[in-house]
């Protein structure tokens, strides 16, 4: 462990000290321009990527919080006189504010929606800063002048320190906060929106927390942008510019501090790198090998991960925000929800499309009269390049590369603590813990759920049986809360449930596994309860931003190990869910169903396409989570399971409950034989 | 790892800045892509014209040895913050003995503080706004190492109300962009209406952004109005947008404006919709004199032109190089301070093709910009839009030039 | 004289709208079949124009322009198909939204170096001298904006229903995986969609030219308004988009001339952002039910 935070630390203790000494070295006013810029740059995209990264969402709305934030803090200086420090603070403010205010219409919006979402903020934002000319100067621009810091006026020199030490701030609190409970909670919501939501972690609201973050970012970048260049004008921060922010990001790679900053670099250095055509066909050069190097194990391998070995995802998969992912999904990391296995298939377009791309910009670096005027070509065939054959980006792939370099560790496991303290034993009355009067729950024409009346009682383990289409399913996801019933009563130990929220339901105590699986497909297993610790172990956010929340991670991480080695799961913690075996996928979602120590869980078809050794697995895993006191609801066909776990079973028909009773009675009921096999007797 | 990337590429950087070997290191900088195109191509391309001609006599004699001329290229893209950009890195080149360009006004706000900080000379051309000049007056500066060879926009305003009133177009709309040179335009503009007895009634003033291609709404309201003339300040294509958009809804008017009205993207695209715009002109591409033809003849032969995109550009660029080369022979030196000092006492006269310059600038005064300003009124005419090209407006202006080419034309005493 | 303003401007803007609506049709038309959209859609329209340009420099007569021009665009389109978006699709991941982004980015920089940056005129045999319709100032120009629309999207539409081919369209559009079960190739149906909408896109470049001048960025603006119409209307809306088009066009139109040409843009932009808040599937689309 100690090793692992020296080389981590070491590096980044390295890299702060090289760059506060160049301006002392080397006496080039335009170089300390380029680096100024460079840490301004590098603050804007980690706040981008934690969008981008993070929530794997396409957001092309942070130029305009660059925007925003540097007229907020040019006007703070020439109309209200403030200081440095209030400036900034007010230039983070504004973009906090607009960016939760853009998350509100954004907010239950994915991919492309979400993406133009923010692109018309983005001409909004530039239409109102160049229009409303009495406040922002409109396109004649704003001088700025530079306001003093605690007094003191601040050179090229000193400004740069400043900047360099806000970035050495936003670093060290973003990763304190994206290796937290916080980052985990961000890439659940990129995984699976619906499961986020029913483990009781707030999608929209952790959403919007997420993008005010980033967006917050952007603004504090812009405050000192503007104290940077000391002129603004709203035609810079227009789409170009986002675009170019969006592939740094991409090329840097995404989920990642470092990333972010060989984005940055990248971004600012690029022009000068262009203008010099040696420098630029050697650049092209290189990045042409690597490709070729790289396809050719592709194709010859049959894998698209040519740099990827087996070792990797066993090593290295735990939120490790400082050096960045590399067990990243082949292709493209901005997965929707659902599962998908590994891609081994070979993919020559993967393999082939990147060569052809570098061998394009080497032979633009050859035959090209001014590689300057080909800049967006340029920039845009290394970014697909990038994105076909090296989606986890530049630092993406150098963190694996140099992990196996210099051995370093994985970060430490907790220590299991009991099941027992995890989860309590509970006191079961047999009362009524969970009442159904009268559910309905039509879709239009289609009578899914009609008319359910039924009673759980505490501590008991009930079966929902029924035909394919009778509602069980709907009838579950009325409960747990994914749709509104059309009329009926839900309530929970006598008291009304609400309805038609996953998230209000889940802070209830209820708690629910899916028959489509709902993993967080890019987590490690460990991870994916942990998530859903979040709401057990609160922390605030400031003292989670100060690093000072380790008690809690360590007491989340204990438990979910604890919940791990209830379901069999402990040794395969850091195998990310989309690699583990389909039985073991169904368990961590059992798994992570009990970390907020539900009163009832529903389980919807956890035996489904289980082979038989499994399926006894799961019947012992649910006797456990019977003798703790939770009382279940469980969703099966395999009659078997029912027999053997059920003490009290509901058929449904046609939306309507046609038997109820014990387990052995109902088989032998007339009216579900009928159901289920259409008339003739038969053996069940 | 990725501080040696990091380093490697500044190194490079620095290396490869020339050394300075026996050249006179000037830059050239200005729009070369984009809306303001054809004016910084043409520009540095009658620069270009002037050095190749100096460098192929053999270059400048300076403390007995020959020295040619050596360019370093720059496009700002009419970007202001690109402008910053190059400003910030040509400062810190070393042995630059001056730059010669800019066309937009924002541009040379943007970035001209980074040259005047470091004393490094700029003549700026043709770019017009008088922001770019009133800007040190208001600083006050005691020494300035800013420039101007170009007819700035108060000569220009002055001739375009002069124009509408003698043509009794009364009842004017005034049309600009919403940059700072078509701000500062509109300014003039309405500066000199009063000035000139209030003889026009401004009915209606009206607003466009770069890049707009549809101006119905302004026009329209403008017909409304009754203008009988559109006072326009504005660069390309938009001008060009506006011509056809008056054709569209049958305006009557004529356009007269600033320079750029005689760009070869507003003659393109506005095609006969153009006929008849007027626009102030340092330089009409006629042959009437032997050096106009031969600057003529030699830059569409260089460049493989029939028609110039931006005279006046082109022009100003050449006899800008030469005034610079003048300076460089009597400082002789390549040092941009001794430059700046010969430029503004130049004891020689250079013979341009827009007229013979005797003693362009003088001594820096902030209480007085013109003292760095080569133009007056009457080096500039009126030119008229005929068929895609730019002609004489007033044939009285063509006699006048023809007629006294052989005279010298010297800077009156203010 | 003042209700003869606002006509002419409710007309002019609404014909603008109408090329809008042509370009979200496009989008419509990918988004169907495989809920992916050319976020490089106005590259794709400014690349078809200046290859017509090209053409017509050539000396090749503009009524054979044309369906070349068209087939350059479906062209381009099934390029934007290959490079940029099946290998997303294929991983079921979105990543085609930066790829295409990134591949419009490759079409700006080619054509600004192999056409210059400079805006162009574009010839056409269609006169821009206005004519009096009703006291409104009407082009043929826009005229036949308005026929090129319609006509092409009448040929669409009656592809789809008519040919059996373009049932195969409407069959993956509807339950992609029945489609494939059914032996229609989901993929082969993807490349259909995007040539359409590549050739929906040079006709919208061909008919909008002359008005904008063929420029690199003759069509970044129309792009985000085409976005709008497209998310207002709803993605599956079919002929929806062009009343809301319509609709657009002529609020942009009236908002230049009340309130400030330079606040055009913005009730297209805030009218996206509310669309996509109140209701993602827009006015005239179909709402979805969760499954899990």
């Amino acid at each position: 462990m100690l090793k692992r935070l020296i080389l981590i630390l070491g590096a980044e203790a390295l890299l702060l000290l090289a760059l506060a000494a160049i301006p002392m070295s080397v006496n080039n006013s335009f170089l300390l321009g380029l680096l100024t810029l460079l840490t301004i740059y590098a603050i804007l995209l980690i706040g981008l990527d934690i969008t981008v990264g993070y929530l794997g969402q396409v957001n092309l709305a942070q130029a305009a919080f660059l925007g925003l934030g540097a007229y907020t803090a040019a006007l703070a200086v020439t109309r209200f006189g403030c200081s440095m420090p209030t400036a900034l603070i007010a230039a983070t403010a504004v973009g906090c504010l607009f960016g939760g205010a853009l998350s509100f219409p954004a907010l239950r919006l994915e991919g492309p929606q979400f993406a133009l979402s923010t692109l018309s903020f983005m001409a909004l934002t530039t239409t109102v800063l160049n229009e409303w000319e009495s406040l922002t100067g409109g396109a004649q621009g704003l001088q700025v002048p530079r306001p003093p810091l605690f007094g003191a006026m601040l050179g090229p020199k000193g400004f740069y320190w400043l900047c360099l030490a806000l970035l050495v701030f936003v670093w060290i609190a973003m990763r304190n906060l994206l290796s937290s409970q916080w980052g985990r909670a961000f890439e659940a919501l990129r995984d699976s929106p619906i499961a986020t939501d029913a483990m009781g972690i707030g999608t929209l609201r952790n959403k919007a927390a997420a993008f005010t973050l980033g967006s917050g970012l952007g603004g504090l970048a812009g405050g000192l942008y503007a104290f940077n260049f000391q002129y603004l004008q709203p035609q810079v921060f227009v789409y170009d510019l986002m675009v170019i922010l969006l592939l740094g990001v991409v090329l840097g790679g995404r989920k990642s501090l470092w990333g972010a900053f060989v984005g940055a670099a990248i971004v600012v250095l690029l022009p000068n790198l262009l203008s010099n055509r040696l420098l630029f066909q050697i650049f092209s050069g290189v990045g042409f090998l690597l490709a070729l190097t790289a396809g050719v194990r592709g194709l010859s391998r049959k894998t698209t991960r040519p740099f990827h070995t087996r070792l990797q995802s066993k090593d290295l998969s735990s939120p490790s925000a400082s050096i960045g992912d590399p067990a990243l999904k082949p292709g493209f990391p901005i997965t929707p929800s659902g599962m998908t296995n590994n891609l081994l298939i070979a993919n020559w377009f993967q393999a082939v499309a990147p060569v052809v791309a570098m061998g394009m910009l080497v032979a633009g670096g050859i035959f090209t009269t001014n590689t300057e005027d080909w800049r967006k070509a340029i920039f845009a065939l290394m970014l697909f390049a990038v994105m076909v054959g090296l989606p986890e980006g530049l630092m993406g792939f150098a963190s694996g590369f140099l992990t196996r370099l210099f051995h370093i560790p994985p970060p430490e496991l907790p220590e299991a603590v009991p099941l027992d303290s995890v989860l309590a034993k509970k006191e079961t009355t047999g009362r009524p813990l969970l009442e159904l009067v009268d559910l309905k729950q039509y879709f239009g024409g289609v009578k899914a759920v009609d008319g359910v009346t039924l009673t759980v009682r505490s501590g008991s383990i009930h079966g929902l049986i029924g035909p394919n289409g009778s509602g069980k399913s709907t009838l579950v996801n009325v409960i747990s809360g994914l749709y509104t019933p059309t009329s009926g009563e839900i309530m929970l130990n006598g008291k009304p449930l609400p309805k038609g929220s996953l998230f209000k339901v889940a802070v209830r105590g209820v708690s629910r596994t899916f028959q489509n699986l709902q993993l967080f497909s890019e987590l490690s297993a460990l991870d994916n309860v942990m998530v859903a610790m979040k709401g057990i172990y609160r922390s605030t956010l400031p003292l989670v931003l100060l690093g000072l929340t380790r008690g809690n991670e360590r007491r989340a991480g204990g438990d979910s190990l604890a919940l791990l080695e209830m379901v069999g799961l402990k040794d395969e913690c850091r195998t990310p869910a989309k690699d583990l075996p389909y039985g073991a996928q169904r368990f961590l979602e059992i798994a992570r169903a009990l970390a907020r120590r539900p009163d009832l869980l529903i389980l919807d078809e956890p035996a489904a396409g289980l082979a038989q050794p499994d399926v006894n697995r799961l019947l012992e895993i649910i006797r456990q989570v019977h003798n703790r006191g939770i009382t279940i609801i469980l969703i099966e066909h395999h009659m078997d399971v029912v027999s053997e776990l059920c003490d009290r079973v509901t058929v449904l028909d046609y939306g309507k409950i046609i038997a109820e009773g014990k387990p052995d009675e109902v088989k032998r009921h007339p009216r579900v034989i009928e159901a289920y096999l259409g008339g003739a007797n038969a053996d069940s | 790892m990725k501080k040696a990337i990091i380093t490697t590429l500044l190194f490079g950087m620095v290396v490869t800045q020339a050394f300075a070997a026996d050249v006179i290191k000037i830059a050239i900088t200005g729009p070369f892509t984009g809306g303001s195109a054809p004016m910084g191509a043409s520009m540095r391309d009658g620069a270009k014209l002037a050095i190749s001609e100096i460098n192929a006599a053999g270059g400048i004699s300076i403390g007995g040895k020959m020295m040619k001329f050596d360019v370093t290229e720059r496009d700002d893209e009419a970007k202001n913050e690109r402008g910053a950009l190059i400003a910030q890195e040509l400062a810190s080149m070393s042995d630059l003995s001056g730059i010669i360009g800019s066309v937009n006004t924002g541009v040379v706000l943007a970035g001209d503080k980074h040259f005047q900080e470091k004393g490094i000379t700029k003549i700026i051309t043709p770019a017009a706004g008088s922001a770019s000049m009133t800007q040190w007056s208001k600083a006050g500066v005691k020494d300035n190492s800013i420039f101007r060879f170009a007819a700035h926009d108060g000569i220009q305003a002055a001739m375009v109300v002069e124009e509408a009133i003698n043509r009794k177009l009364l009842k004017v709309a005034l049309f600009y962009d919403s940059t700072n040179y078509g701000v500062s335009g509109r300014d003039d503009m309405l500066d000199q209406i009063k000035k000139q007895g209030d003889k026009l009634q401004v009915v209606a003033t009206e607003k466009f952004n770069i890049g707009d291609k549809d101006m119905t709404a302004q026009l329209l309201r403008a017909k409304n109005s009754g203008a009988q003339a559109i006072l326009i300040w504005g660069i390309g294509p938009e001008l060009a947008a506006i011509a056809n958009g008056m054709a569209k809804i049958a305006i009557k008017a004529p356009l007269i404006g600033g320079w750029p009205l005689s760009m070869s993207n507003f003659l393109d695209n506005a095609g006969k919709n153009g006929n008849g715009t007027m626009m102030p002109q340092t330089f009409i591409e006629e042959p009437i004199t032997p050096k106009a033809k031969a600057f003529i003849q030699g830059y569409h032969k260089a460049y493989k032109v029939t028609r110039i995109p931006s005279p006046v550009s082109a022009a100003q660029g050449y006899d800008a190089v030469y005034i610079f080369a003048a300076a460089v022979k009597q400082a002789q030196s390549t040092d941009t301070h001794k430059i700046k000092e010969a430029l503004e006492d130049l004891k020689e006269p250079v013979k341009g093709v827009i007229a013979t310059w005797q003693k362009p600038y003088s001594k820096w005064d902030p209480a007085n910009y013109d003292t760095h300003e080569a133009f007056r009124r009457d080096q500039v005419v009126m030119g008229m839009v005929k068929d895609g090209h730019v002609v004489f407006a007033n044939d009285a202006d063509r006699q006048r030039l023809t007629k006294s080419a052989t005279e010298v034309k010297g800077k009156k005493a203010k | 004289m003042h209700e003869s303003v606002v006509a002419q401007m409710v007309v002019s803007g609404a014909l603008m709208g109408l090329v809008y609506a042509l370009i979200a049709y496009g989008f419509q038309l990918t988004y169907s079949t495989s809920k992916s959209i050319n976020f490089g859609q106005g590259e794709l329209v400014m690349v078809s124009a200046f290859i017509c340009l090209s053409i017509l420099n050539f000396g090749i007569p503009y009524w054979l322009m044309v369906p070349l021009g068209l087939l350059c665009g479906s062209l381009l389109g099934l390029f934007v198909e290959r490079a940029g978006v099946r290998l997303a699709l294929e991983q079921k991941s979105e990543g085609w939204i930066l790829l295409t982004i990134i591949i419009g980015l490759l079409f700006f920089s080619a054509s600004e170096n192999i056409w210059g940056r400079d805006d162009r005129p574009f010839p056409t045999p269609i006169s821009s001298e206005a004519i009096q319709l009703f006291g409104i100032s009407v082009t043929p120009v826009e005229i036949s904006i308005a026929a090129g629309v319609f006509l092409i999207m009448g040929m669409i539409e009656l592809f789809k229903r008519k040919t059996l081919l373009g049932k195969a369209f409407e069959a993956v559009s509807a339950d992609r995986d029945a489609a494939e079960l059914m032996g229609i190739s989901a993929t082969r149906t993807v490349m259909l969609s995007y040539s359409l909408s590549g050739m929906v896109a040079a006709l919208a470049g061909i008919l909008v030219a002359p008005i904008t001048t063929v420029g690199p960025t003759m069509a970044s603006a129309l792009v985000l308004k085409a976005f709008s119409v497209a998310v207002v209307a709803g993605l599956d809306s079919g002929f929806g988009v062009v009343l809301i088009g319509l609709f657009l066009g002529a609020l942009e139109s009236l908002t230049s001339y009340y309130v400030g040409s330079g606040w055009r843009e913005a009730p297209g932009l805030i009218l996206l952002i509310l669309a996509l808040a109140v209701r993602p599937t827009g006015v005239f689309g179909k709402a979805q039910i969760r499954k899990v």
